[in-house]
Parts: structure tokens; sequence; C-alpha cells
């Protein structure tokens, strides 16, 4: 047993003398492989992929650009991606315009502000799939709790998943409703962080509310909000759970986003290429986005690291 | 927590930490590698897997057990929703995972998974299946098919058994005898009564699903049968957007003022609400719907509700959708399976599945006196399924039913808020779809 | 009276949010705790006839102990390695000696894989896991966890560690310690919180992923929880009732872990660009 210890212990040493050796590059080598293994390769293997012909979900050989050919060509395709772009550009303005207005109004002094910032942001750490199920017994036009709310005002009960309007509405309503919360808290975060003189200033000198929050409050919380925007727009295209859950895409096609038409594609009718294909146009549209984020993460962690 | 936070630690207990981190990394990753990513392969035991439904409740609550008593292998049961189990089925088969010894498919996957290879010929494994299975329910379960169109690629092969019926799921008119003095035939009596006696929402004529996908199309289905359109022609042509398909379209619409508002996002559990609840006259709906028309838990009109032929407008043409079971090469006890499956099958079990009041798959169990006694509906279950109308066989299957189910969805919304004036509606989205069908297949190749 | 006025509509506005916020899930648990019947029986936010039946089932006949069982497994072991293996490779990220080549490649190429939508990832992963045999295994789930964690770890530890002033690790190099010795003696206990905060980060992530898990798992030996909820959702059947009590199972857990924890939010949520 001792000498076990003994031998274990030794080999260690050796095993730390050879890290100080080569390190850091030891170091940060497991860390990239681990991330290689689920990006680079899956990746890599998803552009193979988009130039293979595969029919029933077997791999016949290499093809060309058909996939993508069938793919530009596809109309359904297409209507997935604007449904898509509608969806982020409403959810998003929505959840930051929402988002922004409840940060200011508990960055005030107010009573249980705790309280009320956990109840907030419950929304958000429910998992997507369980707030389908929230909204489908919401909405659902038999023992949901919309209809009769829209009786009990004397309206016509909208049966919000029967028509194609309402329904994106109403995935627009629970994008909306699951994510202000990160705006809001990731805004309130960057509110604490400022300094109050400018502010207390204004209000001093009798500028309105509004005034105070356009030219002097917003400025200063706009990096921030820049990242929390751009965090939420990558994430909103990639949606899924939420319509996988409440409507499948339907009715018709208007809440088919481009997550569920790749899946589909890809899982129900067996066409890995197109599929692979699909989401590496998805992509490429994206990689404006990724650099975005990049370039304002960075930024913005190093600005906060230097006022630290 | 605390701990970790406070801890200043010496080099010995640096290095022994370590070790004892490196120690528990390996041993943590052995495990896993052994316990974790293997499945537990038990040589007396069979992994069914297959999606909810109320037809396959007997088998979960009773068969499984009796199999067990009888032949002394387990039956891990594992149920999912319909489309994850599509996936689990299809992924468990094409990587060869042996996660399952017998999927329970529904029938439209039976192309798709044979010519993927992903069933074993049951015939060759040494199943002999029971005679007296009724010819509609078997046909089902070879690739290629016995009947119908078959794809250029397999046009000349022997078919060949790749699954066995258990429940001849199909479907029929599900009526409120309190309503209608003797089962109705005919759609124009179905819309007779429904002018007569509906009063929405206190009464409503008739209820749907109106899911988009596979839901509504299993709406249309027996209306466009009737009406003497189908899914897909001899050819592969689109049988839906003529003069039939769209008339039959519109028989639909014309319900439209007798149903529930939300219909569109109807699918079986909503529209059977309905009926069972007392407050419609009627519906077309699958076999299942059996197991609950007489539970006083899930109905208020307990007994009133009577089983008929779905109606005709030139002929019935109900919708066939069994239940079949199939073998995966990959399963880890092929024998175990082939014996469920031949067990099963068998006209002692069959008899008793019937007198469930269930599909039963061979002619005996469903003509039994002593089973009809106990299940009113058997003689029409028996019936539809001889009548019924089986989709087009081929592995295209889901993707054109997702077109379909698409368009017909899309039609619905737009009938619901023509507000009557639906006039061309119908038409614009079968055309729509049935181009779709035609340039999807002509991709795909292999058809015309 | 203005600023009256203004005190009770802002917090009529508040009250108005926090009521929108948390009513969908009280409607949710309320109907977990309904009977069929009064489910279709007309709005009612209690439960007429409290039962605990849909629960019952869930555990009884749908295997929820599995589901739960093998997220928590999946979840301790992912976060777990993908913590260690994380954070030594951005303690390397914030060594001087390391290139600066391979050190943006490292935080960019972290970044990107936090932020590519899963559904790329799962076509292809989901064909290596076939290949090396890993679908329908927990480890397959673990293993592509912890490579997404990874990700997010070394971006997250790498800006912790970098506010670690170098002077401190310095001084202990001089006293005669290795680099590692100084990581595990000087740099780690500092940087613990930010390894706690990584830490719950992560598990609510983790715990919540849903697409990956239902495309690479097919049987309740590994599925999850979500995965689970998810085949409450029948195409041919929906029980309002079990669906919900299985909303509810999903959702408690992981909202009374990030309650407890919510002051670590912020900054997973930001990527660090907010301390």
């Amino acid at each position: 047993m001792a000498g076990e210890a003994i031998s274990v212990q030794g080999r260690a040493r050796v095993a730390e003398r050879a890290i100080a050796a080569g390190s850091p590059y030891l170091l940060i080598a497991p860390a990239l492989l681990f991330m290689a293994a689920v990006s680079v390769y899956p990746l890599f293997y998803g552009v193979r992929a988009s130039l293979a012909e595969y029919k029933y979900g077997r791999e016949l050989g290499f093809q060309g650009l058909d996939n993508y050919r069938r793919v530009l060509a596809d109309d359904v395709f297409w209507q997935a991606m604007y449904v898509t772009l509608r969806f982020v550009l409403i959810a998003v303005t929505l959840e930051t315009i929402l988002g922004v207005a409840l940060a200011v109004l508990l960055s005030r002094d107010l009573r249980f502000a705790g309280l009320i910032r956990t109840g907030l942001i419950i929304p958000m750490t429910v998992a997507p799939v369980v707030v389908g199920i929230v909204w489908r017994l919401i909405y659902a036009s038999d023992v949901g709790i919309v209809n009769p709310l829209f009786r009990v005002a004397g309206l016509t009960p909208p049966d919000v998943l029967s028509h194609g309007t309402s329904a994106f509405l109403g995935l627009v309503a629970v994008d909306v409703w699951e994510w202000t919360p990160l705006i809001m808290l990731i805004v309130l975060a960057g509110l604490h962080g400022l300094p109050r003189e400018p502010i207390e200033g204004a209000r001093v000198d009798g500028a309105s509310e509004l005034r105070v929050f356009f030219d002097h409050t917003l400025p200063l919380v706009r990096p921030v909000l820049l990242v929390a925007i751009i965090l939420r727009t990558i994430d909103a295209i990639g949606t899924f759970d939420q319509v996988f859950v409440l409507t499948k895409g339907g009715p018709g096609t208007s809440t088919q986003l481009i997550a569920i038409y790749g899946y589909n594609t890809a899982f129900r009718f067996s066409q890995y290429g197109q599929a692979s294909a699909m989401m590496l146009l998805v992509l490429v549209g994206m990689s404006v986005l990724l650099v975005a984020a990049i370039r304002t993460i960075r930024g913005a962690a190093k600005k906060a690291t230097g006022a630290a | 927590m605390k701990r970790v936070l406070d801890a200043r630690m010496t080099r010995r207990e640096l290095l022994r930490n370590s070790a004892m981190f490196g120690a528990a990394t390996f041993a943590v990753t052995t495990l896993s590698a052994c316990g974790l990513g293997k499945k537990s392969s038990e040589s007396n035991k069979i992994v069914i897997g297959a999606f909810q439904d109320n037809a396959l409740a007997p088998l979960r609550d009773t068969f499984f057990k009796r199999f067990t008593d009888e032949t002394g292998i387990k039956v891990q049961y594992n149920e999912t929703n319909y489309d994850s189990w599509y996936q689990n089925a299809k992924n468990d088969g094409l990587n060869k995972t042996g996660a399952y010894d017998i999927y329970i498919m529904d029938d439209n996957w039976v192309p798709e998974f044979a010519a993927a290879g992903i069933l074993i010929d049951l015939e060759a494994a040494g199943l002999k299946p029971n005679p007296d299975l009724l010819e509609n329910g078997l046909n089902q379960g070879y690739w290629p098919p016995k009947v119908g169109p078959r794809l250029k690629d397999v046009a000349n092969d022997e078919p060949k058994l790749y699954a066995l019926p258990i429940d001849d799921d199909v479907q029929m008119l599900y009526y409120n005898s309190d309503q209608f003095s003797s089962a109705p035939t005919t759609w124009d009596e179905i819309f007779a009564a429904m002018k007569d006696k509906a009063d929405p929402p206190n009464m409503y004529g008739w209820t749907i699903r109106g899911v988009k996908g596979n839901p509504i199309v299993q709406t249309y289905l027996p209306v466009l049968n009737s009406y003497g359109g189908a899914f897909a022609n001899d050819d592969w042509t689109p049988g839906f957007d003529g003069a039939e398909g769209v008339a039959a379209l519109e028989r639909i619409f014309s319900f439209i003022p007798y149903m529930p508002r939300g219909i569109v996002e109807f699918d079986t559990d909503q529209e059977i609400q309905v009926l069972l609840q007392g407050q419609s006259l009627a519906l077309t709906e699958y076999t299942g719907l059996t197991q609950r028309i007489d539970d006083p838990e899930s109905s208020t009109v307990v007994g009133k509700i009577d089983c008929a032929a779905t109606p005709a407008e030139e002929k019935s043409g109900p919708a066939i959708g069994i239940f079949n079971a199939g073998i995966p090469p990959s399963a880890p006890n092929t024998d175990g399976a082939i014996q469920f499956l031949d067990w099963f099958t068998s006209d002692d079990v069959q008899l008793d599945f019937a007198k469930t009041g269930s599909a039963a798959v061979t002619r005996k169990a469903l003509t039994d006196p002593s089973a009809i006694s106990e299940a009113r509906w058997l003689p029409a279950m028996a019936d539809a399924v001889d009548n019924s109308t089986p989709k087009p066989r081929t592995p295209d299957e889901p993707k054109m039913e997702d077109i379909l189910g698409t368009e017909l969805n899309k039609a619905l919304v737009d009938a619901i808020a023509a507000n009557g004036k639906y006039g061309g509606i119908a038409q614009k989205h079968l055309s729509a779809a049935a181009d779709q069908m035609t340039s999807y297949l002509q991709q795909q190749g292999g058809y015309y | 009276m203005r600023s009256r006025t203004r005190t009770v509509s802002m917090y009529g506005a508040i009250v108005l949010a926090v009521v929108i916020a948390l009513f969908p899930i009280w409607w949710m648990i309320v109907t977990s705790f309904k009977q069929p019947v009064d489910i279709y029986s007309g709005v009612s936010l209690v439960p007429q006839h409290f039962t605990m039946d849909n629960y019952a089932e869930l555990f009884r006949d749908r295997h929820f102990g599995s589901y739960l069982g093998n997220s928590l497994v999946v979840v301790a072991l992912s976060v777990g390695i993908s913590l260690a293996v994380g954070t030594l490779g951005a303690y390397a990220l914030t060594r001087s000696t390391i290139g600066e080549r391979i050190r943006r490649l490292s935080l960019v190429g972290a970044l990107v894989v936090r932020m590519v939508p899963p559904i790329l990832l799962a076509i292809p992963l989901y064909i290596v896991l076939g290949k090396l045999g890993l679908l329908d295994t927990k480890l397959g789930l673990i293993f592509v966890y912890a490579g997404l964690n990874v990700s997010l770890v070394v971006w997250m530890m790498e800006s912790y560690l970098g506010e670690i002033p170098p002077e401190i690790e310095e001084a202990a190099l001089v006293d005669g310690d290795t680099p590692l010795s100084a990581l595990r003696r000087i740099v780690l206990p500092l940087a613990a919180p930010g390894m706690v905060a990584t830490a719950i980060f992560s598990v609510i992530v983790t715990y919540n992923e849903f697409l990956l898990a239902l495309s690479f798992t097919s049987t309740p030996n590994s599925q999850t929880i979500t995965v689970g909820v998810s085949t409450l959702i029948g195409k041919i059947q929906i029980e309002w009732g079990p669906m919900a009590a299985a909303g509810v199972i999903g959702a408690v857990p992981i909202i009374v872990f990030a309650l407890l924890v919510q002051r670590h939010f912020v900054r997973g949520l930001t990527l660090g660009a907010i301390k």
C-alpha cells in the first residue's frame, strides 16, 4: 500500500515536470481537443455530408453541389428563412425594449427589489422544452386560458394556435416571455456598475426622466446592451425546442423556423446532405453576427477588466 | 465549497491530490466506458419500443406480463411519443445500436425501414405467419408491396415479410347512438344530421384532427378515398388534385360551421374529447378510441357510442394504419423476438386480445361470438380492414405526407377565415401539394 | 401628486410584469394536480379535486425516475470533466509564455463553439457517435456536453484568471513552486468563485438541453429529463395532466437551483462581458 503510494507520487512528480516543461501547451491541449471534437470535426463532416448524396438514410457517394442547388431552389427553405428572420427581429426588438424598461424600473430603490428580480428571472431558468408545455397549456383552444380570458372580456376567442398570424405572434410572445429577463438582468448589471453622478446631476437640473435615460443612461449601458442583443439574436436564430413542443411549425408553415425545417429534413426525411447544406448556409449567413459578437464581447470584457 | 475556497495546500498535499484526481478521472472514465457505454444484455429478455397509443394499452398492461409468465422471457417496454419513436427506431436501426429487439411501427414506416435494411426477413428467420391473419393487415408488412405501385428499383423483386401485424388499426365511424336511429352510411346523411341537430357550442356536428402533417392527412383520407380519389395513383401521380379530391376537401369544409373553433390545432385527444363529453354527433377515428368509449373516467356517454364503416360517397374508404412489429438485424435477442411475434399472433392470444376490444389481427378472433359479446364493435373492425385503402408503399411516404399535410392544414386555416366562401381554396392548396409532391418524387428518382 | 401617480404606475407595471412572468408557470402547476375531467371543465386557478395521479403515473409507467437519474449523472460528469479540462486550458491561456496565435485561436474557437446553433452540430455528431457506438448511451451525451461546456469554461475562466495579478503567481514561482503547484496553491483558490459561477451556468445549460439529447438517445436507459418531458407530447395523444406534471418535474429542480445561485448568473449569461 505504502509502496504504491510512493510510486504514484513519484509518477506524479515526473508528470509534473513534464507538464512544467511543456506547459502551457500541454495544459491547453486537452481543452482544444475537446472543443475540436464537438466543433471542427462535426463541421468538417457537415461540409462533406453537404456534398454527398443520401438516399433513405444511406450515403451513396460524392455528388458535388447538388444539395446546395436543391436547397436554394426550395421554396420551403426560403419560407423558413423568412419566418426565422421575422421571428428574430420582432422578438429581439421587443425583448430589448421591455428588458431595458424593466431594468430601469428595477434599478430604482424599490421595496422588495430582490424578491421582484427573483420572480422576474424565473422564466429564463425553465428548460425551453418545458416552456413549450407551459404555453401549450395557455394557448390550447379547449383547455387553455387565453380563449376564456377573451370571452370574459367580451371578445372573440382568438384560438391562438389555429391561425398562421396568431400562432406566429404567440410564438414571439413565448420567446419574449422567456428571454426578456435575460436582457433585463444584463442591463441591470450594467446599470449597477455605472457612475451615478451624471444621472443624478441631470435630474437635479430638471431634465425629464426620458431625457435622462436617452442622454445619460442609455449611452453608458450601450456596450453591455449590445452584447446582450447579439447573444440573444444568435440564440434566437437557433430556436427549436419551444416550436417543437408548441406547433411543430404549423399551422401551415407559419411557425416553421429554420432549425425545425433543418431537423425535419435530416431526421424525418433522412436527407442528411440537404440538411447539412441548409445548416451550413445558415452558418455562413450568421458568420457576420458571430464576428460582431466576438468583437463586442471581447471589447466589453477588456473594458470591464480595465475598469476593474 | 468552503473548503475549496479556503484551501491552501502544501506541496505534498498537492501531489497526493493530483494523484487522487488522476486516479479518480481514470476510474470514472473506465467505469463510464464499461458501465455507461454498455447496454445491459440479459439473455432472457426482449426490449420492445413503441409510440404511445390507446390501442397498445392492452399489450402494456396485460399481454407482456402473460408472455413472460408463459415463456420466462422478460419484456422491457419503452414507449415514447410518435415522432421521437420513429426517429429513435430509425436511428437504432441505421447505426446498429442494438438497443431494441422489436420495433412496433406504423405501417407506413415499413417501406423506409425495409429499404434501408434495418429490418430482417421474418420468414427467413423462421417465422411462419398465422394463416388466419387478415390479408389487408398482413400485406402492410411486405416489401416490395404485394399490391399497388412499386418503385422501379424493386419492381421485379420478390416481396418479403419484414413486419407482422399486431394491431389492425383502421378507421371507423364513431357515432352517438342517441342522435342517430341507425348507423349513418353516407356523408350526405351525416351532413343532414349536422344541419338538423348541431347547435355549437353545446352540440357539435363533427370533429377532425386538423394539425399539420400526418393528423390532417388522416382526416382527409377516408373522405378522399370515398370520393374515388387517392393519395397517389398507380403511376405515382398525385390522386387528390382532381375533381374528386377537391370535392372531398370541400365536403370537410362544409362541416366547419358545425365543428369546434380550434380544429386546426386538434389532434386525436382533442377531437375525441368532444365526442366523449357528449358534445358531438360523430367522427372518424382509428380503433384506439374503442378503448375509451366505455370508460367512465374518459366518457360521459358510456355505452352510447357505436361504430360503423366510415361514410361513403361512392364507397366507404377507411384509411388503414396498422401497427406492426419488425425485428432489426442488430437485435440482441432475435429468437426471443420471433417467439414473441409468433406467440402474440397465435389464435388463443388473439382471441383474448379481441376480448379486450382491441383490433385483433386474425379473422377468427374478430368474428368469435364470445369476443363480440364483450366488444360490440369487432364486426365493424373486420369490415373496415377488409374495405380499407392502404397508402402507396414507398420510403418517401413521410415527406409526401408532410407535403400534403402542410397544404391541407393551410387550406383549413384559409377556409375557416373565408367564413363560408371557400370556393377555390381546396383546388389551390391541393394543386400546390400535388406540384411539390411531383417535383419531390422526380428529384428522388425511381418513380416515373 | 404627480410623483405619487408615477410611483403607483411604476409599481403597477412591476406587479403586472411579475404576474405575467409567474402566472403561466402557476397554471402548469395547477393543471398538474387536476383530474382529467376538471382540466376540461373550464378555468379554475386551483385544482378542484387535488390529485397526485399525474405524477404517480410518470414515475410508475413512464420512466421519470430514470430520466431524472440520467440527467443527474450526465450533468454532474460532463460539468465536472469540462471544469477540470477547461480550467487548466484557461490557466495556460493567461500565461505570458503561450503564443499569441494559439491563445487567440483558442478563445475565438471557444466562443464559436458556444454560439453555433446545436442543430448544426446534431447531424454530424450523430454520425460520429454512431461510429463510436456511443448512440443511446450516457457516455455519448457526457462526451458531447463536456466538449460544449469546455468552451464555456475556457472562455469564462480565462476572464476570471486574467484578473489575478501575475505578480502573485510570479512570487510563488520565485519561492520555488512549479507552475502547476503555483496554480494549485495560489491561483485556483483565488479563482474558485469563478469556477463556481461557471459550473453553475454549465449545470443549468446542460440540464435544460434538449435537441442533442433527443437526437442521440432512444431509450430511458440514457434519455434525460427534457427528452422525457417531450415524450408526453404525443402526436396521437395529448394527456394534459401528465404533460403538465412532466413540465413541473422538468422545471422545478433547475428553478430552485437557479434561484439559490442567481447572483452568479450575469457573468455566465454575458460570457464574461459583464463582471
